[in-house]
C-alpha cells in the first residue's frame, strides 16, 4: 500500500515520484499529528487513544460507504460535527477527571480508553480487514512524469486545507488567543479569569474533530480494522516528537521528514522495513534531542 | 510502611493456596487458572520493579518478554535446551534493559512511555521481518519434549516451577521495600531532584530497576513460551502485553509487593472465566475481556489510584480509628 | 572550605551568573541577598552540581568539584535544600528523613536510629509518621532541612527556608539554623527575608545581574550604596529589614 511502490511504470521520474509522494503522505500525517499535539500543548496530556479515533472515522466512512453508498467526501463533512461530539464527550466523562492528576494517571486513563475501544471495534465489527473501493481511489493522475491516485491528492488537499484553517483559528480568533495563552500558563491563564475548563474541552473536541476527519480521509486508501489506529498513531507520535510536543508547526515540519524517511525509506528497503526507520529516528530523537528537532532543550526533564 | 503487615498475610494464604491446589484438585482447568495467575502475578511484579518502585513507567516491557519467549522457543524449535535459551533471554534482556535505561534516562512520564513503546515496536518488526531466524510473522511451534531439562512438564510441574519464580519475584519486591537500595529507589521515584542531593546516584539506580525489571520479564517470556508452546511476535511484542503487566499492578497497587499478584488474581481469574463462558465465539471473547480491562483501568487510576492493597490500607486505618 | 573561581553560567543568551568568585572558610555562615532573578539559585545549582558552569571552577575542600554530578558531591559533604520544596510526598517524614541518613550509613536500622535523631533536632518528632505531602508549607522547610543534614554535610546551602513562614515559623527557623551552624555545619544561606539575614549572617554577599556586586559584615551590607541601589526601584525595599 505504499505510495512509492504501487505506481505502476518504470519510467517515471523516480526523485519527482519520490518527492510528490513524500508531500502527500506528510499532509495526511499532519492532519493526525496536530491533534494530538494541540491537545498536548494545551492540555499537556498524551492521548494514546489519538489512535482509536482515527479507526473510528474510518470505520464510519467504511459503513457510510457500503451500508448507505455515501462518498467519504460527502462522510467527511459530517464525520467532523461528529467526532466534534465524541470528542467533547469524551472529556467531559473520561478527561475532566484526570486534567489536574499525575502523568501516570494520565497515561492509564488514555492507554485504557485506547484498549476499550479498540476491543469495542473488534466486537461489534469482528477483525476482519475492510477495504472500500470508490471510484476515485481508482484514477490516476500523471503529472510531469510523476503518477498518483486521486484519492491521495483529494486527502491531500483536504488535510492541507484542515490544517491551515486550524492554525488560522488558533491565531486570528479570541478563542484561539485564549486556547494558546491557557497553554502558556495554566495558572496564570484561571487567574485571568479564563475559564480553562472550556478551553480543555474545546480542545479536546478539536483535537478530536481533526483526527477523525483525518480518519475519513485515509479511509479510500488503508485497510480498516479495530487495531489500524496504532500504525498511525505510533508515527503520530514520531512525528509529534520531532516537531516538539506541544509545537503545532513543528508538528508540521516532522510530518514531512517522517514522510520523507518511509517514502525513502522503503524504496531503497522494501515496504516491509519502513517502520523501522521512522522507529529508529523516533529513539534517536528521543534521546537525543527530546524537546523535538526545534524545541528548547530541557522540557522533556520537567516532565512537560 | 506500617501497612505492610496484613498484607504478607494475604500474600502467605495466596501462595500456600496455589501450592496446595494440586493437593485437591487434578483438574487440568483449575491448574492452568493457578499457573497463569501467577505466572502474569510474577511478570507483572517484575514491570512492578521498574514502574512501582522506580517510577519508571513502561509501556514496553513487552520487549523483553518477547525476547524471552523467543530465546526458549527458538533454542527448543532447534532442539537445544531451552534452560539455556531462558538464560540467553536474560542476558539479552539485561543488555537491552541497560541501553533502554540509559538512553531514556532522562526523559520522565509520557516521553519515558512513548521511547519504551518503541522500542518494543522495533522489535516487533524485526521478529516477524527476520524470517530466516524467527520464522517471521507465522510465529515459532515450540515442540514438547517431556523432561524437566527440555521444559516439557506435566501441569503438577509447571504449577510448582511458576510457584517458584513467583516466589522469587516477591521476595525481590521485598528486598526493594525494606532495604537501602529500595529506600533509595524510592526517593528517585519521589523526586529525582532531591535524591540527587541526599548523594543518590540516580541514573545508574533507574537503570539498575530497569535491568532487574527487564530479566524477571524475559524470565517470565521463556516460560510463557515453554508452557503454551507457541511465539508470536504480534502478540509476544504488543503494547496489549505490555498493558496488562502494569494494569495488574495498578489494580492490585503498584509499588507493593503484593499488588502485581492480587492483580493478576482478579483479572486472569476474569479472563479465564470469560473465556470458559464465551469459548463459542472466539474473537467476541477477547474483545469483551479486553473492553472490561480498559474501562476497568480508567476506573482504577481515576478513583483508587492505589490499588486493592491501597483500598484495603486505608479501610483498615479508617477502621482503627473508629477503634481507638 | 569552599572557593568559587570567577563562576559564569549561561542559559542561551542570557548570562545567569557573572563572574563570581567566593571564599567560604570552615565554620562560616554566609548570607547571599539580591533582588529576584540576580543569579542567586543559579550560583546554587551550580555549587550543588546541577548545572556546570561555561568558565570557573568550584572547589570543595581542596578538590575541583566543577561539573561533577550531584550526588557525587553531595556524598563528599556539600548538600542544599530547594527553594520551591521537593519531599517525597508519599512517604512519611521518617522515611524522607532516613533516605537522607542511608547516603552515610549502609544499614536501614542504623539509618533509622540516626533519622530519629535528627527529627528531634529539628523539631519534627510529632510529625515524622504524617506523609510528607500532608505537612504545611512551614514544616516543609524544616522537612528540607532535616533531611539534608540526615546526610551529614559539612557544608550546607539553605535556598529561601525562610520565606513564606509566618513570624512564629520564622522565629522556630532562625533558631534551627543556628542550632545546624553550632553543630559545625558550615553554611550557606540565600534569604530574601532581610531582617533574619542582618540578625543571623556574619558574612554577606550581595548578587545583582548575575555579578557579586557587594561583600561584607551585615552593618557594611546595609549602608553600601551599591546595595541600595540595587533594591531601589524593585518590589523590594529595605525599610522591611
Amino acid at each position: 500500500m505504499d505510495p512509492a511502490r504501487r505506481l505502476g511504470p518504470a519510467q517515471i521520474d523516480v526523485v519527482a515520484q519520490l518527492a510528490v509522494s513524500t508531500v502527500l503522505l506528510g499532509g495526511i500525517y499532519a492532519l493526525i499529528a496536530v491533534g494530538l499535539t494541540l491537545i498536548f500543548g494545551i492540555m499537556r496530556v498524551v492521548n494514546f487513544a489519538h489512535g482509536e479515533f482515527l479507526m473510528l472515522g474510518m470505520y464510519l466512512a467504511f459503513f457510510a460507504f457500503t451500508l448507505e453508498g455515501l462518498d467519504p467526501y460527502v462522510v467527511l463533512l459530517i464525520s467532523i460535527p461528529i467526532f466534534y461530539g465524541v470528542g467533547w464527550l469524551v472529556y467531559v466523562l473520561i478527561m475532566r477527571g484526570v486534567i489536574h492528576a499525575s502523568h501516570n494517571v494520565q497515561i492509564f486513563t488514555t492507554v485504557g480508553l485506547s484498549t476499550a475501544l479498540q476491543n469495542v471495534a473488534l466486537v461489534l465489527w469482528t477483525g476482519d480487514f475492510r477495504v472500500i473501493r470508490p471510484w476515485h481511489s481508482s484514477v490516476v493522475l500523471r503529472v510531469a512524469g510523476t503518477a498518483f491516485n486521486l484519492s491521495q491528492v483529494v486527502a491531500w488537499a483536504v488535510a492541507v486545507a484542515l490544517t491551515i484553517a486550524l492554525f488560522a483559528f488558533m491565531k486570528w480568533t479570541h478563542t484561539g488567543r485564549v486556547m494558546r495563552a491557557t497553554a502558556q500558563d495554566r495558572d496564570a491563564a484561571t487567574l485571568m479569569g479564563i475559564d480553562t475548563d472550556r478551553v480543555y474541552r474545546l480542545t479536546f473536541a478539536i483535537g478530536i474533530a481533526c483526527v477523525g476527519a483525518a480518519g475519513v480521509l485515509v479511509s479510500p486508501l488503508y485497510a480498516v480494522y479495530p487495531q489500524a489506529g496504532l500504525q498511525f498513531v505510533t508515527l503520530a507520535y514520531v512525528v509529534v516528537v520531532l516537531g516538539g510536543l506541544g509545537d503545532m508547526a513543528g508538528a508540521m515540519a516532522g510530518s514531512l521528514i517522517v514522510a520523507a524517511v518511509e517514502v525513502a525509506g522503503s524504496y531503497v528497503f522494501g515496504a516491509a522495513w519502513k517502520e523501522v526507520f521512522y522507529f529508529l529516528l523516533f529513539i534517536g530523537v528521543l534521546v537525543f534531542r527530546p524537546a523535538g528537532l526545534f524545541g528548547q532543550r530541557g522540557a522533556e526533564t520537567l516532565g512537560a | 510502611m506500617t501497612r505492610l503487615a496484613p498484607d504478607r498475610w494475604t500474600a502467605v494464604a495466596l501462595f500456600a493456596a496455589a501450592a496446595a491446589t494440586p493437593l485437591v484438585t487434578r483438574d487440568t482447568f483449575m491448574l492452568d487458572s493457578v499457573i497463569l495467575i501467577l505466572l502474569w502475578g510474577s511478570l507483572s511484579a517484575g514491570w512492578n520493579v521498574a514502574g512501582g518502585y522506580a517510577g519508571q513507567v513502561s509501556l514496553g516491557h513487552a520487549a523483553f518478554f518477547g525476547i524471552g519467549a523467543y530465546a526458549a522457543a527458538l533454542m527448543s524449535a532447534r532442539h537445544l535446551n531451552p534452560w539455556l535459551g531462558l538464560a540467553i533471554g536474560v542476558g539479552l534482556s539485561i543488555g537491552a534493559g541497560g541501553l533502554i535505561g540509559y538512553l531514556s534516562n532522562r526523559l520522565k512520564g509520557p516521553y519515558f512511555a512513548l521511547s519504551t513503546i518503541a522500542f518494543a515496536e522495533v522489535l516487533k518488526i524485526v521478529a516477524s521481518r527476520w524470517r530466516g531466524f524467527t520464522a517471521g510473522s507465522e510465529g515459532v511451534p515450540v515442540p514438547f519434549r517431556p523432561g524437566f531439562a527440555t521444559l516439557g512438564l506435566g501441569h503438577v510441574a509447571w504449577l510448582y516451577l511458576i510457584l517458584v519464580l513467583a516466589l522469587v519475584c516477591y521476595a525481590l519486591q521485598m528486598y526493594l521495600e525494606r532495604s537501602r537500595v529500595g529506600y533509595q529507589l524510592a526517593g528517585v521515584r519521589e523526586d529525582e531532584d532531591a535524591a540527587e542531593a541526599l548523594g543518590i546516584a540516580t541514573r545508574r539506580r533507574k537503570v539498575q530497576a530497569v535491568v532487574l525489571s527487564a530479566a524477571l520479564t524475559s524470565m517470565g517470556g521463556s516460560l510463557w513460551a515453554q508452557y503454551v508452546g507457541f511465539v508470536d511476535p504480534s502478540h509476544v511484542f504488543s503494547i496489549d502485553l505490555s498493558v496488562r503487566f502494569a494494569l495488574n499492578s495498578i489494580i492490585g497497587g503498584i509499588g507493593t509487593a503484593l499488588g502485581p499478584f492480587l492483580g493478576s488474581l482478579l483479572i486472569t481469574s476474569l479472563e479465564t472465566y470469560l473465556r470458559a463462558t464465551f469459548s463459542g465465539i472466539q474473537a467476541g471473547f477477547t474483545g469483551i475481556y479486553l473492553i472490561i480491562y480498559g474501562v476497568v483501568l480508567i476506573l482504577i487510576v481515576r478513583f483508587a489510584p492505589e490499588g486493592v492493597t491501597g483500598i484495603a490500607a486505608r479501610w483498615r486505618t479508617r477502621r482503627d480509628r473508629a477503634h481507638a | 572550605m569552599l572557593t568559587l573561581e570567577s563562576v559564569t553560567k549561561r542559559f542561551g543568551g542570557l548570562t545567569a551568573v557573572r563572574g563570581v568568585s567566593l571564599e567560604v572558610r570552615r565554620g562560616d555562615l554566609l548570607g547571599i541577598i539580591g533582588p529576584n532573578g540576580a543569579g542567586k539559585t543559579t550560583l546554587f545549582n551550580v555549587i550543588a552540581g546541577y548545572y556546570r558552569p561555561e568558565e570557573g571552577r568550584v572547589v570543595f575542600e581542596g578538590r575541583d568539584v566543577t561539573g561533577l554530578p550531584a550526588h557525587a558531591i553531595s556524598r563528599l559533604g556539600l548538600t542544599r535544600t530547594f527553594q520551591i520544596v521537593k519531599p517525597f510526598g508519599n512517604l512519611c517524614v521518617a522515611d524522607n528523613v532516613m533516605i537522607g541518613a542511608l547516603t552515610r550509613l549502609q544499614r536501614v536500622r542504623d539509618a533509622r536510629v540516626e533519622a530519629e535523631r535528627v527529627i528531634a533536632l529539628c523539631g519534627l518528632g510529632p510529625h515524622a509518621p504524617a506523609r510528607a505531602r500532608a505537612l504545611p508549607v512551614g514544616l516543609r522547610k524544616r522537612l528540607e532541612v532535616a533531611r539534608a543534614l540526615a546526610t551529614r554535610p559539612r557544608l550546607l546551602l539553605l535556598d529561601e527556608v525562610m520565606a513564606g513562614l509566618n513570624p512564629s515559623e520564622l522565629a522556630g527557623i532562625i533558631d534551627l539554623v543556628r542550632r545546624v551552624h553550632a553543630e559545625g555545619v558550615t553554611l550557606i544561606v540565600i534569604e530574601h527575608v532581610m531582617a533574619a539575614m542582618m540578625r543571623l549572617a556574619q558574612r554577606i554577599v550581595m548578587l545583582h545581574h548575575g555579578e557579586k556586586i557587594a561583600e561584607g559584615t551585615p552593618a557594611e551590607i546595609a549602608h553600601d550604596r551599591r546595595v541600595i541601589d540595587a533594591y531601589l526601584g524593585d518590589e523590594f525595599n529595605l525599610a522591611e529589614a
